[in-house]
């Protein structure tokens, strides 16, 4: 079967094309913008173009809140996928069928996180009434718009590389004992989860003391803790099976699709601890607003790992 | 104090009905001034007006009220500024039909969040300057065309702006309800706001309060 007849494939890649057709019309619009913009001229040409800003700073808005949309999508025609796909039981094996799939979802996040700085960016421009931000923007989103393009290529080469024929591996030859994702650095269990909590509440402290380039750089510490963590202890006590480790399958129904709960909280918590460094290179301001979304997220993200643990010993008084 | 400067506003412009409404206009009206602007139906008198009152965006020029470019202000910065320094009374005065006088005046308001006690001082302050406050609870489908254009004015007032701008304010009013806003906008001059009238009703004519009167034809201003 070819994979380009799946529904969720043939969804998402039209989804995909639209915007990034919108993307490339928005790119033209931005280089003309930055070439005459010119805000103290009073001049028709000057008029014409702040017209036009705005009609490419709503597509660029449309656009990156899709983006953001079709990133659960993408999960979701992953693990779709895994039905059609000869040893995949879930979107780890899918992800893992061809060398393209890891570095395109890799790009998908940090799509996400540009896209959020782009749009807070924008935020901070129209708060005022004279477009303080406007080539700051407008430059952001030509970077950003070299990542929407390779992500966009990448999307067409990793699904037109996917066999239906060819067997892949399942989460547990990719994440189990016997896989090669083992807990990093010789860590074990207890150190791990250990590691975990600390940055959670390092994160919380340095939101608190409104420190961005400390949170910055815990907070990516915490993504990759985190992540680990939750393929190597939590996800045991999602999936209630202490040899079940993927980040993958608990985004399907027979784990309420708690996944997407999960990664959401993960992905926006390590998004507002970063923003602030990054909006202070690039408009030199912060936001409180970003901590407190920070400590919100990440918390949030803890008590939902913690609850499974303590559920499941409450329910069965041993641990896993 | 409002400044125009080289305005000119173009509609459908590249296209076969182009049509210049506004040609090069420059002119000056100070705090306090009371103006009126005069000339036929067409002449660019509301084009005119929608600029100044940052509800239309010029082809080329510029246009500063009390300190402010508000031809380069944005979409949201433009309602903000409307809300805070102009007063406009339209010649259909656009009021709420449902609503009642009182509800109306305090339309503008609605986005400002003011307590309760300022709200409603700021209506009662208005409607008295506006000479409507008798008819506070009559629904506006209720009202002459005199008392209707009165509570407009009220309206205008309540968010306490610096310039007031009127087009074609008579245009639906019959003498006795005309002689009446001529009224009122003599009293406004004396409060002190800036006036700006777009008019082509000669009963302005005798009203000694006006500073100047700008004349304006197929977009050009008559020296």
């Amino acid at each position: 079967m070819n994979i380009f007849l799946s529904n969720q494939v043939l969804i998402f890649l039209f989804s995909e094309t639209v915007l990034y057709l919108l993307a490339l019309i928005a790119f033209v619009g931005t280089l003309q913008i930055l070439k005459l913009w010119d805000f103290q001229a009073t001049t028709p040409r000057q008029y014409a173009l702040e017209k036009r800003a705005f009609l490419i700073v709503t597509m660029i808005q449309l656009i990156l809140w899709f983006k953001i949309l079709l990133l659960p999508y993408f999960a979701y025609t992953i693990d779709k996928l895994s039905l059609l796909i000869p040893g995949a039981m879930c979107g780890a094996g899918v992800i893992a069928a061809n060398p393209y799939g890891n570095p395109l979802l890799l790009l998908k996040i940090l799509l996400l996180f540009g896209i959020g700085i782009w749009l807070i960016v924008d935020r901070e421009d129209q708060k005022a009434p004279d477009y303080p931000f406007f080539k700051t923007k407008f430059r952001f989103y030509l970077l950003l718009f070299v990542l929407l393009t390779t992500e966009y290529i990448l999307d067409i080469v990793y699904f037109s590389h996917i066999s239906t024929s060819d067997v892949v591996q399942c989460c547990s030859a990719i994440f189990g004992i016997s896989g090669s994702n083992r807990i990093p650095f010789n860590l074990n269990t207890t150190s791990l989860v250990a590691i975990f909590y600390l940055l959670y509440l390092l994160t919380v402290l340095l939101a608190l003391q409104r420190r961005p380039w400390l949170l910055f750089i815990v907070s990516l510490l915490f993504l990759y803790f985190g992540y680990q963590s939750v393929v190597h202890f939590f996800g045991t006590y999602i999936y209630q099976l202490p040899t079940h480790k993927c980040p993958f399958c608990m985004l399907q129904k027979e784990y309420w699709y708690v996944g997407y709960l999960l990664w959401s909280l993960l992905f926006g918590g390590v998004f507002f601890g970063i923003a602030n460094a990054a909006l202070s290179v690039m408009i030199h301001k912060t936001s409180l607003r970003l901590y407190r979304l920070a400590i919100l997220f990440n918390t949030f993200f803890v008590i939902l790992c913690t609850a499974y643990v303590l559920f499941y010993l409450i329910q069965n008084g041993v641990w896993l | 104090m409002i400044e125009v400067k080289n305005l000119t506003k173009i509609f459908n412009e590249g296209s076969e009905a182009t049509f210049h409404a506004l040609k090069n206009i420059s002119f000056t009206i100070r705090d306090n001034e009371l103006v009126l602007l005069k000339g036929v139906s067409g002449s660019g008198k509301s084009t005119l007006l929608a600029i100044i009152a940052s509800l239309l965006k010029p082809s080329s020029g510029d246009v500063v009220v009390e300190g402010r470019h508000v031809a380069k202000l944005p979409d949201l910065h433009a309602s903000k500024f409307r809300a805070t320094t102009i007063g406009f009374i339209f010649q259909s005065f656009n009021l709420l039909d449902h609503l009642s006088v009182s509800e109306n005046i305090a339309v503008p308001l609605i986005p400002m969040k003011l307590p309760k006690t300022e709200l409603i001082r700021r209506v009662e302050h208005a409607m008295e300057l506006a000479n409507i406050s008798h008819k506070r609870d009559t629904t506006a489908k209720n009202l002459s065309g005199g008392e209707k254009q009165r509570c407009a004015i009220a309206r205008a007032l309540v968010n306490t702006p610096k310039v007031i701008l009127c087009d074609e304010p008579t245009a639906n009013l019959d003498l006795d309800n005309a002689h009446a806003f001529v009224e009122v906008i003599r009293r406004l001059k004396q409060e002190g706001y800036t006036i700006l009238i777009a008019t082509h009703d000669t009963i302005f004519d005798t009203l000694q309060e006006v500073d100047r009167t700008i004349a304006i034809e197929n977009g050009e201003i008559l020296q």
